[in-house]
């Protein structure tokens, strides 16, 4: 019972983990896809700079583009305006800055090749610690309690409702008292 | 002249540093009472001389003596005096200058409060913090003299970096440093503990304190740059995962991770290995953060000029991790566990996932923060590891240890049964999936509605251990229920303390939150009386002025607030300064108005030189404010878990007198 | 082990079975030290490497100017190496970077002067927009080859700090002189051309 109560609560971690980032993932599409791409209109600045946010200047390190107050900065948000007045999309003006300028523009490594480490070591690390605690934690499921032990608090203890909760924190409290 | 005196005093005091260190560990192993007396002695020697080094530097401030390098580069006659002031900590020298002051405080303290308690550890937490003071004075004396003359005295300074012409930027480098700096002092506690072999409880109760001290300082610190990066930079946000700001944050991670496990370790005899380890990487990362941004090996905007201090960084970081693995290695038969833990779904378990959690992140915002350098190494290309990363790869950890913030107190010491439990998540959890439910059919959107609804489950569970506790106080005490909250927070400040600050972290997580996914934005110019809507908002330009000040001129605009139902909510005015030694470096003021729902942010961007229009940037930032409310509880709640108990001075009366009048009450 | 234990306070917690350590467990410890000391050395000796390179490019060692290939704005391919036996006026420029535009006047100038003495002017743009790169190219009438440097790869070889940089590149391929700011005359770029010029 114990020992499926903690696989359950390891395993909830560890999908959480891995789902959370995908959903962060398709949220992120999502918004793409609804980046409206306005044909013959005149391009606002505010157009402009829903596709400056996703992008970060070259010229200083993590300041993101719609921020930047460089001249360069300027120049790269009017050539967002004459792109998106060209009919481009996000992706399609991410993929010109990062052939002119380099992924540094993107603020994250690119998915690809040696910079995929940058996406995955922190996830193997932290799988590799809980693989740890889990490892431990079943070995040292079993073992005898330690010498100051008390009886273990359960259900069939409890007769008043609140009583396991009183006595652990009298027991708490009267380190103190 | 006096300056030239300066740099001797700096020399004399790191020899008396390297002289303390020696008689430190010389008289602590040898029991050597006069040795061991030298070596407090050296503590009191080194602070005295660094602080009138220090003095002699400001004095050099204040008096605009231009012919000392570091005064000429930080400083400017029309500056005004506070920021002569500060300028101290401005500079690459004089911060290191500051640092070491700061390091010199905390050694003083602790040399005068142990001056007479746990002599046999005393003399080597002495030597330690005197290393660390005798590695910044070295580089104080080889490399960034503060003092270096130029041979002729120029007319006027170059001026204070405009960005740090800020009231925030003043005290944010003070409180930042001062948390940062004290870390050394729990790491020094710690080997001062492995050097004498007294690795018993009494170490645990000294290092929890003192590593709660420099923590809350850390943490105000953190919260203060962001609160000058929010009001001076100008984009809305408030943390943009730079190096310099990871750097401050990754000992924050590793010292939090530390006071979680110390606990156990202080109730069950486990961890000691990993909590020893806790504390000295977190020494390290200080190092390591100081290295970063003084060395300039990684851009950032906040670094500091390259200097050649870097070298000296690694040399001094490799030594001293190599002695700490060494001693570490040496005392691991010390270190045994007394228990070991007995079931998984226990708290225990709870504050090992935590600890997973706080380390896990950890090292991914070591990773991020130095994965540009691997990768420019190792591939050549330069890439960029910025905000998106961070968000993608921390964020969901933030979430987990949000939701572990709301398990971890309500699972029991030892063994919880599903019963217990049951009993336990039953409200908090009815009340997240209630407010979820509610939350996300106003504003369908997975990630915020999973984020609030942990932290109502957070809040939820704070709660009900304070009703709790007040209903198990009453039981026994019959008193009151203000009366029985006050004494139960008064009595067990460790834990409710860290339930008010688990509160603040909520508080700061909620703010997170509101701004990253509800921030709106425009951008619009405006003519005089011309009005923009945003968020329900009606914001007019209702005129432009400007004011010269002794060195910079002030612009500023008025910007007229009017609610959704057109009701005036006052008057916002950002503004821009143009500094006469730097016209190219405007810096900002955002005109603000904070209320709890949300900030209403403007930028000031350009204007008509007559005030007839003006350009402005315009964020609706919701919830944003609650990241300084929380930051003011943090501070609350960490100064009633250090608050002295009022039983623990009853401890050391005679006979228990203390113990019998209470149960008699 | 020479301390003296008895004189402290506190009593180490020693466990009884200290020496019952087995030989297995034992390896598999040294094994873990062994890991950690390892990642430590690994890590500090990337942070040895990357100071290395914030403190110096690979060129100031060696004198030999690093190659590059870069496309003009009006198509041409320009390949460093293949100039050999010319000397090379290299110019690192924005369209944003005011001290440039001083400059750029001076530089088509002295271009103007030199083309037939075996000289080539190179012009590199900087992490430029291209609009604003051609508007600046006409608005000097600059004639001379110049391109933008796709992913600041050449300016990552030079290490350049900042625009305007000029480099001078002897007919041998090697650096005879750089400039890391603005020009300022033109008896100032005569004299660095001179160092340049074939025999």
């Amino acid at each position: 019972m114990q020992l499926k109560i903690s696989h359950w609560l390891f395993l909830c971690l560890l999908v959480a983990i891995f789902l959370v980032p995908a959903q962060v993932r398709l949220v992120h599409a999502q918004t793409t896809q609804q980046t409206p791409v306005p044909q013959q209109t005149p391009v606002t600045e505010d157009q402009i700079n829903v596709i400056a946010r996703e992008l970060w200047c070259p010229l200083c390190s993590g300041v993101r583009l719609d921020a930047c107050e460089l001249k360069a900065c300027d120049q790269m948000r009017q050539e967002i305006g004459l792109k998106l007045a060209a009919g481009d999309d996000l992706e399609a003006i991410k993929t010109y800055f990062v052939a002119q300028y380099g992924p540094q523009v993107l603020g994250e490594p690119p998915r690809a090749g040696f910079n995929w480490l940058a996406w995955i070591l922190p996830f193997v690390v932290l799988l590799a610690g809980a693989l740890f605690l889990v490892m431990r934690g079943r070995k040292l499921l079993f073992v005898k309690p330690g010498p100051t032990a008390l009886p273990t608090v359960g259900p069939t203890v409890a007769s008043n409702q609140d009583e396991p909760y009183v006595r652990r924190l009298e027991e708490e409290l009267k380190r103190y008292d | 002249m006096i300056f030239d005196v300066g740099y001797l005093i700096l020399v004399t005091a790191l020899l008396l540093a390297v002289f303390g260190v020696i008689a430190g560990f010389w008289g602590g192993r040898q029991r050597h009472p006069s040795l061991v007396d030298s070596s407090f002695h050296a503590v009191y020697a080194v602070a005295a001389l660094v602080l009138l080094a220090a003095s002699i530097l400001w004095y050099g401030l204040l008096t605009d003596k231009f012919q000392v390098n570091y005064v000429w580069n930080h400083s400017e006659k029309a500056l005004p005096t506070f920021y002569k002031f500060s300028a101290l900590w401005g500079g690459q020298a004089g911060s290191l200058l500051f640092w070491t002051l700061i390091l010199s405080v905390y050694s003083v303290i602790v040399a005068t409060m142990f001056r007479r308690k746990q002599l046999g550890q005393m003399p080597f937490v002495n030597a330690v913090l005197l290393i660390t003071s005798g590695f910044f004075l070295t580089l104080l004396v080889f490399a960034e003299n503060p003092f270096k003359q130029s041979g002729f005295l120029p007319p006027d300074g170059q001026g204070l970096n405009p960005l740090l012409q800020n009231y925030w930027m003043v005290i944010h480098p003070v409180m930042l440093y001062t948390g940062y700096v004290g870390l050394a002092v729990p790491f020094a506690f710690a080997m001062g503990a492995l050097f004498s072999k007294n690795l018993g409880n009494q170490w645990v109760r000294t290092v929890r304190r003192w590593t709660l001290i420099p923590w809350v300082f850390l943490g105000a610190g953190i919260l203060m740059g962001s609160q000058w990066a929010y009001m001076e930079l100008g984009w809305g946000g408030y943390w943009a995962w730079d190096p310099v700001e990871n750097a401050s944050f990754l000992p924050w991670l590793t010292a939090t991770a530390f006071l979680h496990s110390i606990i156990i370790q202080e109730r069950r005899g486990i961890l000691k290995v990993w909590n020893v380890a806790l504390i000295a990487c977190t020494y390290f990362l200080v190092i390591l953060g100081t290295f970063t941004t003084r060395s300039g090996i990684i851009e950032s905007v906040h670094s500091f000029a390259r200097s050649s201090v870097g070298i000296y960084f690694l040399v001094f970081l490799s030594i001293s991790i190599i002695t700490f693995l060494w001693l570490l290695f040496d005392r691991l038969p010390l270190l045994r566990s007394e228990n070991e833990i007995d079931s998984v779904s226990s708290r225990e378990s709870a504050f090992l996932v935590n600890n997973w959690l706080f380390t896990g992140l950890a090292f991914s915002t070591l990773w991020g923060t130095f994965f540009p350098m691997f990768s420019e190494i190792l591939t050549g290309r330069r890439i960029s590891v910025n905000a998106p990363w961070f968000n993608k790869v921390n964020g969901p950890l933030f979430l987990l240890l949000l939701l572990m913030m709301g398990v971890g107190p309500l699972l029991g010491w030892r063994r919880t049964s599903a019963e217990v439990m049951r009993k336990q998540f039953t409200w908090p959890v009815l009340g997240a999936v209630l407010f979820a439910g509610i939350f996300a059919y106003f504003s369908p959107r997975l990630y915020p509605t999973i984020g609030l609804s942990v932290c109502v489950l957070v809040i939820g569970t704070i709660i009900q251990e304070f009703v709790r506790g007040v209903i198990a106080r009453r039981a026994v005490t019959n008193e009151n229920p203000v009366a029985a909250l006050f004494s139960l927070t008064r009595r067990n400040g460790q834990r409710y303390g860290g339930y008010i600050v688990h509160l603040a972290i909520v508080m700061i997580g909620v703010a997170v939150i509101g701004n990253t996914f509800y921030q709106s934005t425009t951008n619009v110019n405006l003519r005089k009386d011309q009005s923009v809507s945003l968020a329900g908002y009606t914001l007019t330009f209702t005129g432009l002025e400007s004011e010269h000040t002794s060195n910079r001129t002030e612009f500023s605009a008025h910007v007229a607030v009017f609610g959704p139902k057109g009701q005036s909510l006052g008057t916002v005015s950002p503004g821009r300064n143009i500094y006469d030694k730097t016209p190219d470096q405007p810096t900002s003021e955002v005109g603000l108005r904070m209320s709890p729902g949300d900030d209403i942010y403007v930028v000031l961007n350009g204007w008509q030189d007559d005030g007839s229009s003006a350009t402005f940037t315009i964020f609706i930032n919701p919830l944003t404010v609650w990241m300084w409310i929380g930051g003011i509880v943090l501070v609350l709640g960490t100064l009633i878990c250090i608050w002295p108990n009022p039983a623990r001075k009853e401890e050391r009366m005679p006979a228990q007198a203390g113990a019998l009048a209470d149960t008699a009450a | 082990m020479t301390d003296n234990l008895s004189l402290t306070g506190d009593i180490p917690t020693v466990g009884p079975d200290e020496n019952q350590t087995v030989a297995p467990a034992n390896r598999r410890v040294t094994i873990w030290r062994l890991i950690i000391i390892g990642l430590i050395i690994v890590f500090v000796g990337f942070l040895v490497v990357g100071l290395e390179r914030t403190n110096k490019s690979d060129w100031r060692a060696s004198g030999v100017a690093p190659d590059f290939t870069f496309t003009t704005f009006d198509g041409k391919t320009i390949h460093l190496a293949d100039l050999k036996g010319k000397g090379v006026v290299l110019n690192f420029w924005a369209s944003w970077c005011e001290p440039c535009r001083d400059e750029a006047k001076l530089l088509e100038q002295a271009w103007q002067r030199e083309k037939g003495n075996n000289i080539v002017f190179l012009g590199l743009d900087y992490l430029d927009q291209e609009h604003a790169a051609q508007a600046y190219l006409k608005e000097f009438g600059i004639t001379y080859a110049s391109g933008p440097d796709i992913q600041s790869a050449a300016a990552r070889q030079y290490g350049i700090t900042g625009v305007p940089e000029t480099f001078f590149i002897g007919p041998d391929g090697t650096v005879k002189g750089y400039l890391l700011k603005q020009l300022t005359s033109e008896a100032e770029l005569t004299g660095y051309i001179d160092a340049i010029r074939p025999q």
